[in-house]
């Protein structure tokens, strides 16, 4: 009887309006993403004088050569290797370091482990970017120290253009393992928790030192959640913008957004080349979502923190 | 016992180099720079050496007191809140309803509307920005359409009243009829806009009305100006709509993915016994999902408080200075013109507290609403 109630004439009427209301609301902003995004390539073959003529219509003739001179300006050539030295050595650093501490804080007995990983989890909730001008101080500074030192034991000539971390890819390589470690951390120390420590008592009976454990049990145990830190971390370092900003000037060092930053502001006087920057600088990750959208989907659903 | 001995010795040795890289790079990237922050918000440090350079010393907290001084500050506060609002109160909610349509099948191919809606979150923020900036624009995507529209609205009415008239036939009531369809805005070319449109119209051959037509339209059709992007109390609209849009997809799928962990059954059992799809909603998987709930909460406030690169490519702080949020306010006392660390680091400080303070409610907030889990 009860399971009738929900099947009235007037329930079901109500049930197709409902849904009439979804569909509109999600198809509005499934539009609002896809039509932009399709207007923007479109757009990115006209010639500046056709932009200005019709927005709407389609190019009359590809103009290929927004794209070449969008490359040039944007010095795309440089940055793009740039990318993903920073983009694989980051990830690999986060996922590495936060494998290690992982297995430490969830196997290893210590007194220290609380406040040493209380402090990481912390680390979480504190975007790093609030702390764009301490950190640029710290990296100017340190480089100065750095420098007079090595100047009083004669390495160098002069601490006057010495840089270690300033304006070097080593310098932006540690900032962005930092700051994808606390969250990469709490995911991985709480996979190892669940890793049985029979396993590595057994071994450690067997006279396996914590090194071998680790090599031989816990990475190869390890890979899917590697895999998910990894996919976690990859968009966004390769679209990181406001660190890298203060990290680096010089252009051989700089990566993607950087330079497409370069062709921000409606006063430029080249659309289609502008719309071609744009579409150089989000293809790379369009193609790695299309290719990877289920792991990546799976990806950040994990790294919602519970708890 | 000796092999006890030795075997905690290697532990502890063990511990401390696997956790080793990792608390290096912890202490040089969050904890240090936290430190220096604090201390430098109440020095006068100058840029210059920090260590055995010029000396610099702690002299209070002066920098708070220019600050709080600074309307400036206010209003990139203001900014704040109003991105930490519909982060809040936007995204969240939309992200929970949309996985909540896709959970229950009440819409079809889930799977697509995920795809398509998670998508601005993988592209730069900074292309994004640029993206809607131009779209934005006076020379923009919504201008144009806008403005076709009134266009050609407005030759319709101006054909309708010459066919009323019988053709050309410039009489004070047509020109005023004109006058009454035209933008306002356009009249204001006119010192005695009757007299003028009149004259102007006379000037013109009967023959030449596709000619009329056009200059008519071009001159007196509505324009539409994005006011937004100049007027202060509604230059953060795009913005606000953008972070909206760019966002919504994340919580769509960490809500959706814990939704899926949630028992079907359960759900069932309450159709069943006749409840609603909303009141399954609001009775069931709201209170089962508060945990997920409150941490995206707190994740998406200190996400929304540092803002940076997206307002940045967008607007850049501007036009004058009236979307600043306080990351471009900082970043401005540092790193623009003639440097201001300490007022810099005031503000970053300013925004620790900030979220410190929003956090701790979101969770006074759960421990008072929220469902046990």
């Amino acid at each position: 009887m009860r399971a009738l109630l929900g099947k009235t004439p007037s329930s079901r009427i109500l049930g197709i309006i409902g849904r009439v209301i979804a569909y509109l609301v999600m198809g509005t902003f499934a539009l609002m993403t896809i039509l932009p995004i399709v207007w923007l390539i479109i757009n990115s073959f006209k010639s500046n004088a056709e932009y200005y003529l019709n927005k709407l219509s389609l190019p009359e003739k590809l103009q290929w050569v927004n794209y070449s001179g969008a490359w040039n300006i944007g010095d795309f050539r440089e940055l793009i290797g740039n990318s993903f030295i920073y983009t694989i050595g980051a990830t690999l650093g986060i996922v590495l370091f936060s494998i290690m501490a992982g297995f430490a804080f969830a196997k290893i007995r210590s007194k220290a482990t609380p406040i040493i990983y209380g402090s990481f989890v912390m680390g979480i909730l504190l975007s790093i970017q609030s702390l764009m001008v301490p950190l640029f101080i710290e990296v100017s500074q340190f480089d100065k120290l750095i420098g007079a030192l090595f100047q009083l034991l004669h390495f160098i000539k002069s601490a006057d253009n010495f840089h270690f971390f300033y304006n070097s890819r080593v310098g932006v390589l540690i900032v962005y393992i930092g700051s994808g470690l606390p969250i990469a951390l709490y995911l991985c120390t709480e996979y190892i928790k669940g890793i049985p420590t029979a396993l590595v008592e057994a071994a450690r009976i067997d006279g396996a030192g914590f090194f071998r454990i680790f090599r031989g049990i816990i990475l190869p145990m390890c890979v899917p959640i590697a895999t998910t830190v990894a996919i976690l971390n990859i968009t966004g370092l390769w679209n990181e913008f406001a660190l890298i900003n203060i990290l680096v000037s010089k252009t051989g060092l700089k990566s993607i957004p950087l330079g497409v930053m370069r062709f921000s502001g409606t006063m430029m006087a080249d659309y289609g080349k502008q719309f071609a920057a744009l579409v150089i600088g989000m293809a790379p990750m369009l193609i790695f979502y299309i290719a990877f959208r289920k792991q990546i989907t799976k990806g950040v659903s994990a790294g919602a923190v519970k708890g | 016992m000796r092999r006890g001995i030795r075997s905690r010795a290697e532990e502890v040795r063990a511990y401390w180099a696997m956790i080793l890289p990792a608390f290096i790079l912890y202490m040089l990237v969050l904890a240090f720079p936290i430190v220096l922050s604090i201390l430098l918000s109440l020095s006068n440090y100058n840029g210059g050496k920090l260590f055995g350079g010029e000396a610099w010393q702690l002299v209070g907290f002066q920098q708070y007191e220019r600050l709080i001084r600074d309307p400036q500050f206010w209003l990139a506060l203001k900014n704040n809140v109003y991105i930490v609002l519909v982060s809040v109160f936007g995204q969240l909610p939309l992200g929970f309803i949309f996985a909540y349509l896709i959970y229950r099948r009440i819409v079809k191919f889930g799977d697509f509307w995920q795809g398509v809606l998670y998508m601005p979150a993988i592209i730069s923020t900074i292309v994004l920005g640029i993206m809607w900036s131009v779209i934005f624009s006076p020379t923009g995507l919504i201008a144009d359409i806008l403005n076709k529209s009134y266009a050609s609205g407005f030759t319709n009415h101006l054909t309708e009243i010459f066919k009323q008239a019988g053709g050309f036939n410039i009489t004070d009531e047509v020109v005023k009829k004109i006058l009454a369809v035209s933008d306002p805005k356009a009249l204001t070319v006119f010192s005695n806009p009757l007299a003028d449109l009149k004259a102007l119209l006379l000037g013109y051959q009967p023959s030449q009305m596709p000619v009329i037509l056009s200059d008519m339209t071009n001159l007196l059709a509505r324009k539409w100006t994005p006011d937004f992007l100049s007027k202060q109390n509604v230059a953060m609209v795009p913005i606000m709509f953008v972070t909206l849009w760019c966002w919504t997809g994340t919580y769509l799928i960490l809500f959706l993915a814990n939704m899926q962990k949630i028992d079907p059954q359960l759900l069932e059992a309450a159709r069943m016994d006749g409840a609603g799809e909303g009141q399954v909603m609001g009775w069931i998987v709201l209170p089962l999902l508060s945990g997920v709930i409150v941490n995206s909460a707190i994740l998406c406030i200190a996400g929304s408080l540092n803002s940076f690169a997206l307002i940045w490519a967008m607007t850049g702080g501007g036009p004058g200075r009236v979307t600043e949020v306080l990351s471009i306010y900082m970043y401005r006392n540092a790193f623009v013109g003639v440097p201001n660390f300490p007022l810099a680091n005031a503000i970053a400080m300013s925004i620790v507290i900030f979220s410190i303070v929003l956090i701790v409610l979101t969770k006074l907030v759960e421990k008072r609403y929220g469902g046990k889990e």
